[in-house]
């Protein structure tokens, strides 16, 4: 029987080397669904963050801890390295970071999407690790999915089907 | 600031009265526009945690209409009207006043009269609240949203995630007669601003 997707809430983290597992964060709208695979150990880790940074600069407690875009990416790197997986092998990827408002008057002091892409590029950049294939910013929301199997990410916007990314 | 200490029970009793009447108003607003009585229906208020709002509405992936504004003044807050796309559909048959499945896609036509509706429900909502708090407010322009329900959603969890862990959600059902449009009215107000609220209601 085929298993469900393991799915990932606001601010959640999944990692797995099981190939059965399908990671999945839907509908993200100036959310990122950063996943990182290690294709030799097929271990696979994704994260749903939604904001760039705590805004008082201090850590959130562990179980929130991947809120945030910049603290979210170095958990799940910290993770993933304690499962095995080897940094130099990390394939990353970017889903997200849209843009929902388009209204006059609205647009740019809310956009939270392309704060959450910069915040993201900066902290890849501080951490040596550089990113695969992105698929961010735009105005439409997206879903990505993490094949453990074969290492496939694919994503999915309204209307459309899934495809490779 | 304790969130939970502020939002005790009275407190979310007295905040249900005043959103009972702006919803009742919003309702009245929305009659208007249609020229037929429009009914509320279950009408409740609860705290609820920010990072839940997705599970809370339905699928993160289906497919929904936001109206969205922001509202100024003796409060800052924001407004958000979610529905599913196919009743939003037949919302808009209503409002065109065509027959019903009429409409099959949502064009600028048809945003641009859903953007009037949560202009309408939004300033009578707001009406009523700044008439029994004695503040006064701006609504923005409306914005209309069509994608994905965690989308949408995210317009609302990232401006009010940097202040707060927890939002105020306001869910209604308006019924034009035996059909039912489900609407999912959020007001998120900022923290701050509803401690002065009720300050001057106590």
């Amino acid at each position: 029987m085929k298993k469900d997707p393991i799915s990932l809430g606001l601010g959640e983290r999944a990692i797995s080397r099981n190939p059965e597992d399908v990671l999945v964060a839907y509908g993200l709208g100036s959310c990122l669904g950063i996943s990182m695979i290690d294709p030799l150990t097929r271990i696979s880790g994704l994260i749903h963050v939604v904001l760039p940074t705590a805004a008082n600069g201090i850590i959130p407690s562990d179980a929130i801890s991947h809120k945030y875009v910049d603290s979210g990416i170095e958990n799940l790197l910290a993770a993933m390295i304690k499962e095995g997986a080897n940094k130099n092998r990390l394939i990353v990827r970017l889903v997200g970071g849209a843009n929902m408002l388009i209204s006059p008057g609205m647009t740019n002091s809310f956009d939270i999407g392309t704060r959450n892409i910069e915040t993201a590029h900066k902290t890849l950049q501080r951490l040596n690790m550089t990113i695969a294939t992105e698929e961010v910013g735009g105005h439409t929301g997206r879903t990505v999915h993490v094949y453990v199997a074969d290492s496939r990410v694919t994503v999915r916007v309204i209307g459309e089907k899934e495809r490779d990314i | 600031m304790n969130e939970n200490v502020l939002f005790d029970e009275k407190l979310l009793e007295m905040l249900k009265t005043i959103a009972g009447e702006g919803i009742q108003n919003a309702a009245y607003g929305f009659s208007g526009m249609i020229g037929r009585k429009i009914e509320v229906s279950n009408p409740t208020l609860r705290l609820v945690p920010l990072l839940t709002i997705p599970e809370i509405v339905g699928g993160p992936e289906d497919d929904a209409v936001g109206i969205y504004l922001r509202f100024e003044g003796d409060m800052v807050g924001q407004i958000m009207m979610i529905m599913p796309y196919q009743k939003t559909l037949e919302l808009v048959d209503l409002l065109m006043e065509v027959p019903q499945g009429s409409t099959q896609h949502l064009g600028s036509l048809e945003r641009s009269a859903l953007g009037e509706l949560g202009n309408l429900c939004g300033t009578f909502f707001l009406n009523s609240l700044a008439k029994s708090s004695g503040s006064s407010f701006r609504p923005s322009p409306p914005a209309v949203m069509v994608d994905m329900v965690g989308a949408i959603l995210d317009v609302v969890i990232a401006t009010a995630g940097g202040v707060s862990e927890h939002v105020l959600l306001m869910q209604a059902n308006f019924m034009d007669g035996l059909r039912s449009v489900e609407v999912n009215f959020w007001v998120i107000p900022d923290m701050k601003a509803l401690q002065n609220l009720i300050k001057n209601n106590s």
